[in-house]
């Protein structure tokens, strides 16, 4: 079903985002995606001294980047780039050995405690294949994420994309992520719990 | 500007304690291969004895070295398609040829030199030290394509992983040697000399071990910002003790000062330091490969 002229990307439009997570929820159970993992998750950070606070939320899903290290470096080739940019792991070759997780800039896989194998984000394949669109896309209640085919001009998010600022997260690994975000903040990038 | 995570998910554990014994254990096995050639392939006289003492050693530890590769494994039924799907940018791949072609060199290799074949010994020994040097070094491989993660992507990666599997190769073999020589030989006598001039030389690689991790902590100390976070991990923060204090002071420089002062140098300080070296240096592969993976990335 993968279509050579297509370039699939995601947007976050972070203003209209208000960290309600469901996104994380319809993911889970869209995706069968066990207890203790998420495939997509709700980061939030709180900036400023009181009063002057504001909590930032920065959604995170596989970024399914252009050049993925995690293909790069898979030993048995069970990370699989589509033409049409999905980027996804076959569970039946897949053996756990985890590079992909230790060499991902973005932390967005997982061992699946059940099946022992390493699982992401892969933007819903078995829904865009079937001509749907992924399922946080349809669930988000103030429509922050947009799917779409960037090399159709036509589609809404390679319009979006054209005519504001977008960021990726770290574009310094080198991935070229598809993952974009209007009102990226670097606070919510950067910020990692303290150390214990 | 103030900032705290409010929430965030923890992530998973990825390289853990059994890939950082499998290191461990490669390094030295492929520093006793590199020794037990000095004499068989070299014809370095004085390192005779070595020779069959390495090759068994080398062949032993490199069995079960990868068993820790399938215990680490979600799926260890499925390690055959490590050998059937290649992916060639992955040193993974490289490694599990390496993991085969590697022991059955050093087999054969230790057949001939049991046998007293010298000229097919040799010729083994010389097919032997490019693999040896590939089966260590490609370690470093991994840890230096893991390019998120900034303790393990430099290019020093996998020439420190061989200089510290020599450290530890040669301190083995000093330990190993004195066992042999003290219980196990027909005069019960310890060739003194042979441990000598190996701890010598264990004094000279321990130098040049400590030269790279400070090269590399030098690096790390002004390069981007999470290479900086890495620094302050490994002399500040959880992993300070067990790389400044064990793996540094206790592993390479307190058994420097013992091995080259001539005052102290007796057989039961060659003893310690060696114990200390081969100590030191498991947990040089415990905090390399912990404290690269600790800071969580997103």
């Amino acid at each position: 079903m993968s279509n050579k002229s297509k370039k699939y990307a995601m947007l976050f439009d972070l203003r209209k985002c208000i960290g309600c997570n469901t996104c994380s929820i319809v993911c889970k159970s869209e995706n069968d995606v066990p207890l203790s993992v998420w495939r997509a998750w709700v980061k939030k950070i709180e900036k400023g001294h009181y009063p002057h606070v504001r909590e930032f939320s920065l959604p995170i899903v596989c970024n399914n980047c252009e050049d993925p290290i995690c293909v790069t470096v898979c030993p048995v080739n069970a990370g699989i780039k589509r033409p049409d940019g999905i980027v996804y792991i076959d569970p039946h070759r897949c053996i756990g050995c985890r590079y992909c997780m230790a060499s991902c800039p973005y932390g967005v896989r997982y061992i699946n405690p059940r099946k022992k194998i390493a699982e992401k984000c892969y933007w819903c394949h078995h829904r865009v294949d079937a001509g749907l669109m992924p399922a946080c896309v349809v669930t988000c209640p103030t429509g922050a994420i947009l799917f779409g085919d960037l090399n159709d001009p036509e589609s809404e998010i390679a319009q979006v994309i054209a005519k504001n600022a977008v960021h990726v997260i770290k574009p310094e690994m080198g991935t070229s992520p598809q993952t974009y975000y209007i009102g990226l903040d670097i606070e919510s990038v950067e910020a990692v719990e303290e150390e214990k | 500007m103030e900032t705290q995570v409010l929430y965030n998910i923890t992530h998973q554990e990825t390289f853990g304690l059994f890939i950082a014994i499998y290191f461990y254990l490669t390094g030295l096995s492929a520093g006793s291969f590199i020794l037990s050639t000095l004499s068989y392939g070299f014809g370095m006289e004085q390192y005779k004895p070595l020779g069959k003492v390495g090759v068994v050693l080398a062949t032993v530890l490199l069995i079960f070295a990868p068993l820790f590769l399938l215990f680490h494994i979600g799926a260890p039924y499925r390690a055959w398609h490590l050998f059937v799907y290649l992916n060639w940018s992955s040193p993974i791949t490289w490694g599990s040829f390496l993991l085969v072609l590697y022991p059955i060199n050093c087999i054969i290799y230790g057949i001939f030199m049991f046998k007293g074949n010298l000229k097919l010994t040799r010729l083994f020994g010389f097919i032997g030290i490019p693999l040896a040097i590939s089966v260590h070094g490609y370690t470093g491989f991994i840890l230096a394509f893991g390019k998120a993660r900034a303790l393990w992507n430099t290019a020093i990666m996998p020439i420190l992983f061989l200089a510290s599997a020599i450290v530890s190769g040669i301190a083995l073999m000093i330990l190993v040697c004195l066992i042999i020589g003290r219980f196990f030989s027909k005069e019960k006598t310890i060739n003194k000399d042979l441990i000598f001039s190996l701890s010598k030389l264990l004094a000279w690689m321990i130098v040049f071990d400590l030269f790279l991790v400070g090269s590399d902590l030098l690096v790390l100390s002004i390069s981007h910002s999470d290479a900086q976070a890495a620094f302050h991990l490994l002399l500040g923060g959880n992993f300070s003790f067990l790389f400044l204090v064990v793996e540094n002071v206790l592993g390479k420089i307190l058994p420097f000062i013992l091995l080259v002062v001539p005052r102290f140098r007796n057989l039961v300080t060659v003893t310690i330091a060696s114990i200390l070296v081969v100590v030191g240096i498991f947990f040089m592969r415990y905090v390399v490969v912990l404290a690269g993976e600790f800071i969580p990335l997103l």
